[in-house]
């Protein structure tokens, strides 16, 4: 067998098994943001379903699978119905260019090179804030269709945020950039190797705040779930959709967070890779999986703590301290990269 | 906004001790009661089902049938029928009471003379079928097995049982209707004595 027809082999296997592996992680990311917001409010959530109650997101999707679909009279029915795959797409895209593994090198595979990346792709970082920006359509659109003012109120507040958080958050990934003179999150994480004082989240420390806030904001969680803020606007953009098409958006938010957390991880805390190089007998995928369930856990604790900021609040904070701070940080890295070189 | 309270900004002075007040219930003990498969006890009085004590050697109701309690009762949901006994001695013929017209003021345990009516711990009242509302003289007898504790320690003398004839199947709802209920729960009512 040559080589191309191994490796076209070896990517269908990876581009099938890692979005299968995803949604059966999702179920039970779901099931921790409900278990976990009982802890953190002294309850004991959900424990009916399997043991401990693991089995609550299949309920959950049973339920609704089994709800009528509504569509409002007057949506916009093309775009009320596409919306949520606009958010489901980009969300599953960014995995192919988080690595989870070594990637080339000597043949480790039945006589082949396997890759631990689907994509080994040189504008990964970039790739990942375009299908960020995109999925932000996907609230706006769902809000428009909807033909209600809590939705409008709701995609027009998710653009608003968009705008003032994707600079920040650009500016403070540049900075990651600089530091790994390259894109592609394969040398990312390869410029991270040794031990976890070689990684990015002590340089970088101020851009990786400000990364985190944004990340917070780009998922739409408190304290910046502004388009969704059940208190004002009912369910902001999701108020009109019912049944497994409000499930999609669900569904989409935790993968979200989920592909979100591994690409913290891959940017600050050296990705698959252990944090003493002794431990490096343990494989990079499970690292990489520990280092994503601890920024999920961290995620939903600051979730369940901090509550909603104003929207006024919201647009200082992002303009008048996040944008300036970002841009410092990457004046600073800029300087500091090239005297050492 | 002065030097010490950017500094406080910037070092997240404030989330960080929100996230450790949440981060302190997440580890601590949860106060949740998983109430049908745990329960918490009644208060030594609180104030549930009602029921008719009797006679440990007769196995007959307490109650003379004097209408006080009939009397009291501000939602007027007890209707007894007296009866003569040869003896002389009167007894209720027979003994309803109107759980869904109850407000459960206690009144008639209050004022009963032989301390014959008394309320249980009994609070499981839900059911399919109204007429279980209706408590007869036996259900009432039946019921005496949710009796407060409490209750029968400073009463020697009063019997607890279903001997008068009355149907095992005790107060709506009750299928199980253990007097212990609860017994597993946590203990508030220990905290209450």
């Amino acid at each position: 067998m040559s080589d191309p027809i191994a490796q076209l082999i070896f990517l269908i296997i990876k581009a099938i098994l890692m979005p299968v592996l995803i949604v059966m992680i999702v179920a039970f990311v779901i099931f921790f943001e409900r278990k976990f917001a009982g802890f953190f409010q002294g309850r004991v959530g959900p424990t009916y379903l399997g043991p401990w109650g693991s089995f609550q997101s299949f309920g959950d999707i049973f339920k609704l699978l089994s709800k009528e679909d509504l569509i409002p009279l007057k949506a916009d029915k093309p775009v009320f119905r596409l919306a949520p795959y606009i958010i489901f797409i980009p969300a599953f895209l960014v995995m192919a260019v988080i690595p989870f593994g070594p990637v080339g090198g000597e043949p480790n595979l039945f006589g082949h090179r396997f890759d631990y990346v689907i994509a080994n792709f040189d504008a990964g970082l970039v790739l990942f804030l375009a299908l960020g920006a995109i999925a932000v359509y996907g609230v706006v659109l769902a809000g428009w269709s909807s033909n209600s003012k809590y939705s409008l109120l709701g995609g027009l507040r998710a653009g608003a945020q968009m705008i003032s958080y994707e600079l920040a958050m650009g500016f403070s990934v540049v900075g990651v950039m600089l530091m790994a003179d390259s894109m592609n999150l394969v040398d990312v994480v390869n410029r991270q190797a040794g031990n976890f004082w070689h990684w990015f989240f002590i340089p970088q420390l101020v851009g990786g705040i400000i990364f985190f806030i944004g990340t917070l904001a780009e998922l739409n969680r408190t304290p910046f779930d502004l388009a969704e803020a059940e208190q004002e606007l009912v369910a902001g953009y999701l108020t009109e959709y019912s049944g497994m098409r409000w499930g999609i958006f669900m569904f989409a938010e935790y993968v979200n967070l989920l592909v979100i957390s591994g690409i913290v991880s891959t940017l600050y805390f050296g990705g698959w890779r252990a944090p003493f190089t002794f431990l490096d007998f343990i494989p990079g995928p499970i690292w990489l999986f520990i280092k994503i369930a601890v920024m999920v856990f961290i995620y939903i604790w600051v979730r369940w703590t901090i509550f909603r900021y104003r929207y006024n609040q919201l647009m200082s904070t992002g303009w008048k301290v996040l944008l300036p701070l970002s841009i410092a940080n990457l004046v600073v890295t800029a300087v500091v990269v090239t005297l050492v070189k | 906004m002065g030097l010490k309270d950017v500094v406080k900004k910037a070092a997240f002075v404030d989330i960080l001790r929100g996230m450790s007040v949440t981060g302190t219930y997440f580890l601590v003990d949860k106060v949740t009661v998983e109430y049908p498969k745990e329960k918490l006890v009644t208060y030594p009085r609180f104030r549930g089902a009602h029921a008719l004590l009797t006679h440990p050697e007769t196995g007959d109701t307490k109650c003379v049938a004097c209408m006080l309690c009939a009397t009291v009762c501000p939602s007027q949901c007890i209707a007894i029928e007296g009866e003569t006994l040869p003896d002389g001695r009167s007894r209720p013929k027979t003994f309803e009471l109107d759980l869904a017209r109850c407000i459960y003021c206690g009144f008639c345990e209050e004022v009963c003379p032989v301390a014959a009516i008394v309320m249980t711990n009994q609070y499981e009242l839900s059911t399919f079928d109204k007429r279980d509302f209706l408590l007869t003289k036996e259900t009432l007898i039946a019921n005496a097995v949710n009796v407060h504790k409490e209750v029968l320690a400073h009463r020697p003398s009063v019997g607890v049982g279903a001997n008068g004839g009355g149907e095992p199947t005790a107060t709506p709802g009750s299928g199980a209707a253990p007097s212990a209920a609860g017994a597993d729960g946590t203990a508030h009512a220990d905290e209450e004595s």
